[in-house]
């Protein structure tokens, strides 16, 4: 898994942007949570958790882009299942990219509430 | 560092290279067509059923092979499922009619607790352990699980504390707060219940998370020789996610364990609002651990259908990539989850809208994953074979209860049917259909794999229908009891609710589901011995376990193959025939120890030869006072537990030293295929140095979980700190802050020196550690001492304390490491070259060292600038 953090040999790139789903996700419900019990703030929240939505959303896409680049697989033949670096390289950039999408996702459902809900209580 | 040749560290010797591996791979067609000569293979396979024999007559319980500990493991948690289930059909007879009194209340109260928790604790998650003890191996042609004493442990460890938390209800103690022991119910309840549930279930999670370790190594560091990781099985991939998920999710409820247990022996007010507690806290502790394991418990099921679906359609699964994602995705979304348990608590709106949204997102990657084997069985020829029968009622039950799903993550709509019948309804379809029907299917088509021989078609099918059938009129009805306002964990009901026809609807259902599994149970123990043998592959399937030896050798593969496929048995020609003469990796034991490949954890290239353990009596004793460190205290016999613990900690130390690590006679052999492997390998390159680097970090998300507890005070709490709180004395953290930062460079030093054969040096580091660390302990536990704070008084106190405990146990194991390493440097164990020992110790201090300091920050400055 370390092995050398080379890209196309890295699971640690595949995950790369579920981790930044994670990491949003904690400072989005720490954010609230402090803002909630401390100031009641509301506008600052929704504004904060839509800010962190952008940010988010940029670094997977572009970590996804990565993966596309990577991903590269042959049109006529894209199972990727072959004892090949090309193929190993392939697989975890499509891998990589599907996570990017679902993460990508993931990141807009949690962001919504903050354009729908305007009070904390 | 090369620069200067003055320096004095270049007049060093230059540290002993780590070895690698030597020769050809991959192995060239001409090689493996070689034929290898009868007689030779014959030698070898005798050598080899002599080092892998199975101890007998008592000895037999001191084994530690994957295929026996992986049986008893499952039976165990079957057995602990039928009672678990007699529970059920208990409460459903007290349930059939209004006002009925056949159970107490509270006799009531203690069974849905039990059956709550034995379900879950003693059951789901253990199963899918033992399970992939079972079968790992196998698929991925390894010898042995990487540390087989190790899954010994953990079972022996399992059967004690299941024994204890499911017997208490013999004895009219269970606990009785229902399986999640909310505060303050759970806190103030009288006798001993909750700290048999606390005590005894923190005693199996530990004995999960140590199985979670090994199934995580097993499947990065013991694939064959090139199967990459575009080629693993896909229950491998399902198993990779859930063993970390389990490195996260279980230690949040450790640490809540930790907290719950000091409140309820001590009287630490961490759950007591009157004194600046917050019983949330525990909700949220709990959940973290508790949405998590659902998938838990789910992935894993569902794994095994993505072994039996492509067997059935004879193909490949379709979209491999998609349901990798699918297992990934679940395993991260699954984490963001956890509030919607808590959506009437009062939480902000805000907060409640998030986790809606997570939780409706979750249903893409598990939607994904179900469309795909659809996919798969409609682009193959499908034979229905009985298991893909349980594995279709699977996907029918679960639909329904991720369709609840769906709805009951709708806050507004949850708090219409919150703790009632319906979501008593939608946990049981999505867990039958999720867990308990894949898992018989698993267990219809591994049973061939597992034993040798076939279940019968005949009661499978009975017991397939009567099961599905039963299943559905106990608990379709109960959506329309909770609909109909009966709330759960009621022990009975008037009749005037007009529930009570719903009820008995369900009661004999229940009984139907009870005849399906006491079928299938039958079928699983009936005597087979007359039965013929089953032939080696019955399904025709292409994965590698169905490579194995008819009738049974406990090797687990003659030789260890070379893959080059994601179905070799469909794929590779001649691959079982190759393996069975011993053409391929390892197909000898001439040094007469057991031993498997450690492969790289993406390409699976060939990087050593790990000598594995063997059958032990050292588990089984760590295992039993292990056992005693957790059960007596429940007794408030605490010097008796702290002995215990004591020779749980000496058996484990005998263990490590006696098995592990050893010297080995050569520092290379030729595992054959021309190809010569290093028979030690320390740091990275090594499974102990993984199995550290993961048992920390599941370490480190339970300290997390109490640094996260201080924060959560701070939001949940107006006046926390307390204005007039008194602090720790931070001269005192300061300088247990430095004695740890002196430890942990003694420690790192000793490693550094050791390797450029330095010994004397590195021995007066390894001197100097130990004194470093009691030093830093005792000025940790002087800067609360001198405060004068008192944890009884208030959360505050009592939360630091609990850090600061939580921190001298480490300091403690961390100098007993260090002390290993110099025991062992001066026994001749640890060498310059022969250094994993010390590579462990000192990854163990880097993570020990960011407690210290994190914990140094968190009870010292951090809760004066609150």
């Amino acid at each position: 898994m370390f092995d050398r953090f080379q890209r196309t040999r890295s699971l640690w790139h595949m995950v790369a942007a579920p981790l930044v789903w994670a990491v949003h996700f904690v400072s989005v419900y720490a954010a609230t949570s402090v803002i909630c019990a401390k100031s009641a703030a509301t506008g600052d929240a929704r504004a904060i958790i839509v800010g962190l939505g952008l940010l988010a959303i940029s670094v997977i896409a572009f970590i996804g882009w990565r993966a596309w680049l990577q991903r590269d697989l042959d049109p006529d033949d894209p199972v990727v299942n072959q004892a090949t670096d090309d193929h190993r390289r392939a697989f975890l950039g499509h891998v990589g990219l599907l996570l990017a999408a679902i993460s990508a996702i993931g990141v807009t459902y949690v962001s919504l509430p903050a354009i729908f809900i305007g009070t904390c209580q | 560092m090369n620069r200067n040749p003055t320096k004095f560290w270049r007049r060093w010797p230059d540290p002993i290279p780590h070895p690698k591996a030597e020769g050809v791979f991959p192995p060239t067609q001409a090689m493996l067509s070689e034929p290898v000569d009868p007689a030779t293979a014959e030698a070898q396979a005798a050598r080899l059923r002599k080092v892998w024999k199975l101890p007998t007559g008592a000895h037999y319980w001191t084994a530690v092979n994957n295929d026996q500990v992986g049986k008893w493991y499952t039976m165990t948690a079957f057995g602990f499922m039928l009672m678990a289930g007699l529970l059920a059909l208990a409460i459903r007879v007290q349930l059939a009619v209004p006002d009925n009194d056949v159970l107490s209340a509270d006799r009531f109260n203690q069974f849905f607790t039990m059956h709550g928790s034995a379900m879950m604790f003693l059951f789901a998650v253990p199963l899918f352990e033992a399970f992939s003890i079972l079968l790992l191996p196998g698929l991925l042609g390894a010898r042995d699980m990487p540390f087989p004493r190790l899954s010994a442990y953990g079972y022996w460890s399992f059967l004690i504390g299941g024994c204890f938390v499911l017997g208490s209800i013999l004895f009219d103690v269970a606990p009785s707060s229902g399986w999640f022991m909310y505060p303050p119910l759970a806190t103030e309840g009288e006798g001993i219940g909750p700290d048999i549930w606390l005590l005894g279930l923190s005693f199996i999670e530990v004995a999960s998370i140590a199985a979670a370790v090994e199934l995580i190594v097993g499947t990065i560091k013991c694939r064959p020789p090139g199967m990459r990781i575009n080629l693993m099985p896909l229950y491998a991939w399902y198993v990779l996610v859930v063993g970390v998920m389990i490195l996260f999710a279980f230690p949040p409820l450790i640490a809540g364990d930790f907290l719950f247990e000091l409140q309820r022996s001590l009287d630490w007010p961490f759950f007591d609002p009157e004194r600046g507690g917050d019983p949330l806290l525990w909700q949220h502790l709990f959940w973290i651990f508790g949405h998590p394991e659902v998938y838990i418990i789910f992935l894993p099921s569902i794994a095994i259908a993505s072994m039996v679906v492509p067997t059935a359609a004879r193909q490949p699964m379709v979209g491999y990539s998609w349901v990798v994602l699918s297992a990934v995705g679940t395993g991260f979304l699954s984490f963001g989850l956890w509030v919607h348990h808590m959506f009437t608590t009062g939480l902000p709106q805000l907060s409640l809208g998030f986790f809606s949204a997570a939780s409706e997102a979750v249903v893409i990657p598990t939607g994904v994953q179900l469309f795909a084997f659809v996919a798969t069985l409609m682009v193959g020829r499908v034979t229905m074979s009985l298991p893909i029968l349980w594995i279709a009622g699977a996907f029918a039950v679960f639909t329904v209860g991720g369709l609840t799903g769906v709805m009951v993550a709708l806050a507004p709509f949850d708090w219409q049917v919150h703790d009632t019948y319906f979501i008593v309804a939608h946990l049981h379809y999505t867990l039958f259909g999720g867990m308990v029907f894949p898992i018989i299917g698993g267990v219809y088509y591994f049973y061939p794999f597992f034993t040798k021989k076939m279940l019968s078609q005949r009661l499978g099918r009975w017991s397939f229908w009567t099961t599905f059938i039963g299943f559905n009129v106990a608990f379709m009805p109960m959506h329309i009891a909770g609909l109909m306002g009966m709330p759960r964990r009621i022990f009975t009901y008037p009749e005037a609710s007009g529930w009570g026809l719903v009820n008995l609807i369900s009661t004999f259902g229940a009984f139907i589901v009870a005849a399906g599994i006491l079928i299938f149970a039958w079928d699983l123990i009936r005597p087979k011995s007359r039965q013929p043998l089953t032939e080696r592959n019955p399904w025709r399937a292409g994965t590698l376990e169905w490579s194995h030896s008819v009738p049974d050798e406990s090797w687990g593969v003659r030789s260890i193959p070379y893959i080059t496929s994601r179905y070799p048995l469909w794929d590779q020609p001649d691959i079982v025939e190759r393996m069975d003469s011993g053409r391929y990796y390892l197909a000898d034991a001439r040094e007469g120890l057991r031993e498997t490949i450690i492969t790289s954890a993406v390409d699976a290239i060939p990087q050593s030869v790990a000598r594995v353990t063997g059958p032990a009596v050292c588990t089984l004793v760590a295992a039993f006072f292990t056992g005693g460190a957790f059960i007596l205290p429940v007794f408030h016999l605490y010097w008796a537990a702290g002995v215990s613990g004591a020779l749980a900690v000496a058996a484990v130390i005998w263990w490590l030293w006696t098995s592990t690590a050893q010297v080995p006679e050569t520092p290379m052999k030729d595992v054959g295929l021309g190809l010569r492997l290093p028979t030690y390998v320390s740091g990275p390159d090594a499974p102990g140095w993984w199995a550290i680097f993961i048992t920390m970090t599941g370490d480190a998300t339970a300290f997390a979980s109490l640094v996260f507890a201080m924060f959560y005070y701070w939001t949940a709490n107006p006046d926390f700190p307390p204005q007039d709180a008194i602090h720790t004395n931070l001269f005192w953290i300061a300088a247990g802050a430095i004695f740890f930062i002196l430890s942990w460079a003694a420690t790192f030093g000793a490693r550094l020196l050791n390797r450029r054969t330095l010994v004397k040096y590195a021995r007066a580091l390894l001197v100097a550690g130990p004194i470093a660390a009691l030093c830093g302990a005792a000025c940790l536990a002087l800067a609360f001492w001198v405060s004068g704070m008192d944890p009884a008084t208030h959360a505050y106190p009592a939360l630091v304390a609990a850090i600061i405990v939580w921190t001298l146990a480490h300091v403690v194991l961390g100098g007993i490491m260090q002390l290993y390493c110099l025991a062992g440097s001066l026994k001749g164990k640890l060498t310059p070259q022969y250094d994993a020992d010390l590579w462990n110790t000192t990854l163990f201090w880097h993570f020990l060292l960011a407690t210290c300091i994190i914990a140094a920050l968190v009870v010292g400055p951090l809760p004066r600038l609150l």
